[in-house]
């Protein structure tokens, strides 16, 4: 059952990022779990304090409850309700926007995302796939996480908003730095996570407003002009709202897939006997991304805001105070998943919520298990006996749990003809 | 026990149809039918599971 650890409860400490860099946070939400699952996380100069979450039921009820559990102030543990900078978009951006208005927002795209939808997209997805692989085929070793596993959800979400191909890099670089800024690998401003994402943020902006007044212009078949001819209640989006919508779908597509792709990977390096077993049956392929999902869950936390007193799971919480959603712990909640800490490609059932859940529950969804499905699929055939050639390197971030760099090594192979 | 899926919030993920396949069934227009509005006790405990795992919580249940 659960291990014995040395760590002290009255040690524990969320905020500080080292924690996520050193990949200790699953030992703490073990403990928190099974001693304090709702437990209060004192601040420091670069975050205030706020309750971590960690049971899969208190998840839940924090998620469905939009009115008691505001998400319009900040969706991360580096909001600051006091410190307008890092709230922007609040009631712009889907995201950070409560109901009602929030639905409405939702239903401009929403039908261009749903699994009948997605199916549509799977032989570009195959082709960018095929691709990617042809790339790093013959040369018997790449960086996993910038060579590959970056590249699919990137060209995936590019080519729904039809931005040009010769504009990708520069995307993944601004998600990088937009998500990614606590990270001094990414930093454009030294030592300045909020000002390294507003720079992010302003640059794609400009980017965007240019893209749509092409729109304006001339109409195509792409995400982007949806949004321009948008009507919410007989109304368009404000400029300002298209912009953070286009942010919000770039950022929201990118950083989480690559993230599964590459912890999935990871996973099953350190599971061989669940990687011999996915390799010989691949039937077991549906199962097995679901199981990545809740492995990995690339989205650490979403965070909400405590609009009114309330009690959650016993814990009196009072208004103004803030919960962090801490959704890898759910997802290993010893209550809800027999041996949650074991990595199991077959595991059925597997009600995760690495997608979260109700109001604000991942758009994207389907497009991420399709594109899990096909790289996995595509992966494990291709590039059979690919292994780890040297240590990971992981970002520094409390908010995704990425990896930056994973070298890889293979049998070189020829490109698919 | 009267079952609703609301309109505004389905997204054809088609949980339900999983749960309850004689209650639900998804449409070419991506979202999800009520076959039975009024299922009967012994649907209620997949009934129950469809709405507790439908992502988006579009599914209601109003007792009568
Ligand atoms: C493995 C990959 C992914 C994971 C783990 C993930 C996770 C999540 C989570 C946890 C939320 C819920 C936020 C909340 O409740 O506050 C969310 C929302 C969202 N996701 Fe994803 N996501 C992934 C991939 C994608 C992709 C590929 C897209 C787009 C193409 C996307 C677009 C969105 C959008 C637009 C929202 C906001 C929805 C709203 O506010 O209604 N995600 N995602
Ligand atoms: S599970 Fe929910 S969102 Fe999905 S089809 Fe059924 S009612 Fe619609």
């Amino acid at each position: 059952m659960a291990q014995v650890s040395s760590l002290r409860i009255e040690d524990v400490d969320l905020a500080n990022l080292d924690v996520f860099v050193q990949g200790r946070q699953h030992e703490i939400w073990r403990r928190l779990r099974a001693e304090e699952p709702i437990h209060w996380n004192p601040g420091n100069d670069r975050f205030i304090p706020f309750w971590s979450v960690t049971k899969y039921a208190d998840l839940i009820a924090v998620s469905r409850d939009t009115t008691t559990y505001s998400s319009q102030q900040g969706i991360s543990m580096a909001a600051n309700p006091a410190d307008p900078t890092t709230t922007v978009g609040a009631g712009k951006m889907m995201i950070i926007t409560d109901p009602p208005r929030h639905v409405r927002l939702r239903r401009l795209v929403n039908k261009g995302f749903t699994p009948r939808a997605t199916a549509l997209l799977e032989p570009s997805v195959r082709e960018i796939t095929r691709k990617i692989i042809d790339d790093v085929a013959p040369r018997g070793s790449c960086d996993f996480v910038t060579d590959v596993a970056a590249l699919l959800p990137l060209a995936v979400i590019c080519e729904m908003m039809g931005i040009p191909q010769e504009d990708w890099p520069m995307m993944f670089e601004l998600t990088n730095q937009g998500l990614g800024s606590e990270d001094p690998e990414y930093q454009t401003v030294p030592g300045s996570g909020p000002e390294t994402a507003a720079r992010s943020r302003r640059e794609m902006f400009a980017y965007f407003a240019r893209q749509a007044e092409e729109r304006r212009r001339e109409r195509r078949d792409d995400l982007v002009s949806v949004l321009v001819e948008s009507d919410v209640d007989g109304e368009s989006l404000s400029e300002e709202e298209l912009l953070f919508f286009c942010q919000l779908l770039i950022l929201a597509g990118n950083e989480t897939t690559r993230n599964a792709i590459s912890g999935g990977l990871l996973a099953l390096f350190e599971h061989p006997e669940q990687r011999a077993r996915l390799q010989h049956n691949p039937a077991l392929l549906t199962t097995a991304v679901e199981e990545i999902l809740r492995w990995t869950s690339p989205v650490a936390h979403m965070m909400r805001y405590v609009t009114r007193d309330t009690v959650l799971g016993g814990q009196p919480l009072r208004a103004g105070e803030r919960v962090l959603l801490w959704y890898p712990s759910a997802n290993r909640d010893e209550d809800v998943f027999p041996n949650a800490n074991q990595f199991d490609v077959g595991r059925t059932p597997n009600e995760h919520i690495a997608f979260g859940i109700g109001e604000h529950f991942c758009l994207g969804a389907s497009f991420a298990r399709l594109e899990l499905r096909v790289m996995f699929e595509m992966l494990l055939a291709r590039l059979p006996d690919i292994a780890p050639a040297g240590p990971v390197d992981r970002l520094r971030s409390g908010f995704i749990g990425g990896i930056k760099h994973m070298p890889v090594q293979f049998t070189p192979q020829p490109a698919s003809v | 026990m009267r079952v609703i899926v609301d309109r505004d919030r389905c997204e054809g993920n088609a949980r339900c149809v999983l749960a309850a396949p004689e209650v639900f069934e998804l449409r070419s227009d991506d979202q999800s039918y009520v076959l039975i509005e009024h299922p009967g006790e012994d649907l209620r405990p997949k009934v129950e599971e469809a709405a507790r795992f439908c992502p988006r919580q579009a599914i209601s249940l109003i007792e009568e």
